[in-house]
């Protein structure tokens, strides 16, 4: 007769089946540096192209708009954090940082828009890289 | 070159997008909430333009 916490413990595996596999962790990581990779890595195609689609047009019309690029040595705390949610959108914002793209200012409204497109997209593909752990882990059903 | 408008609306399209696949489990609970969450987003943006416009008038 299972004692009540071998049967949680029982529950919590049954759960997380794929918990203790290494796929998880791909599928956050892949998630984050390429917008949508995770759930492709999963199968989920539709939601990867979907998924793409939102993060990267997100990523484009910030550097259309001229939205400022953080870099987190300024030692103001809005650029650390504006560098923190930037730094969510993985590769493109690497790319984003050694081509010089976007500005390093933001002059206008509409860049100032662009600023927070950026800082939103990563955000956003965080999010999603997060969910592409839940699926390969179990937590989140399909 | 994008309209303030335009921008919202794009905005809150790939916005909700993104939360509509994190945030459910099924397909047709996904559509619903994106679209939720997209009518949400744009008519907050309206009533806090019309706010701002009493305001300074």
């Amino acid at each position: 007769m299972p004692t009540p916490a071998q049967q949680q413990a029982q529950q919590i595996s049954q759960r997380i089946p794929g918990e203790k596999s290494s796929l998880p962790a791909l599928a956050l990581l892949l998630g984050w540096l390429i917008p949508g990779a995770g759930h492709l890595l999963l199968g989920k195609w539709v939601r990867a192209l979907l998924l793409f689609i939102s993060i990267f047009g997100m990523y484009l019309i910030g550097l259309a708009l001229l939205g400022k690029i953080y870099s987190p040595n300024t030692g103001d705390i809005l650029d650390i954090l504006g560098f923190a949610g930037q730094l969510g959108l993985g590769l493109l914002f690497a790319f984003a940082h050694w081509f010089g793209w976007g500005a390093t200012s933001a002059v206008n409204t509409l860049a100032d828009y662009g600023t927070k497109f950026l800082v939103v997209g990563g955000l956003l593909n965080l999010i999603a890289a997060v969910d592409a752990h839940s699926l390969a882990n179990g937590r989140k059903a399909s | 070159m994008l309209s303030h408008f335009s921008a919202v609306l794009l905005f809150s399209l790939f916005a909700s997008v993104v939360f509509g696949i994190t945030q459910r489990a099924e397909p047709k609970m996904m559509v619903r909430f994106g679209a939720y969450c997209f009518v949400l987003f744009v008519a907050s943006v309206i009533v806090a333009s019309w706010v701002m416009f009493a305001i300074k008038h």
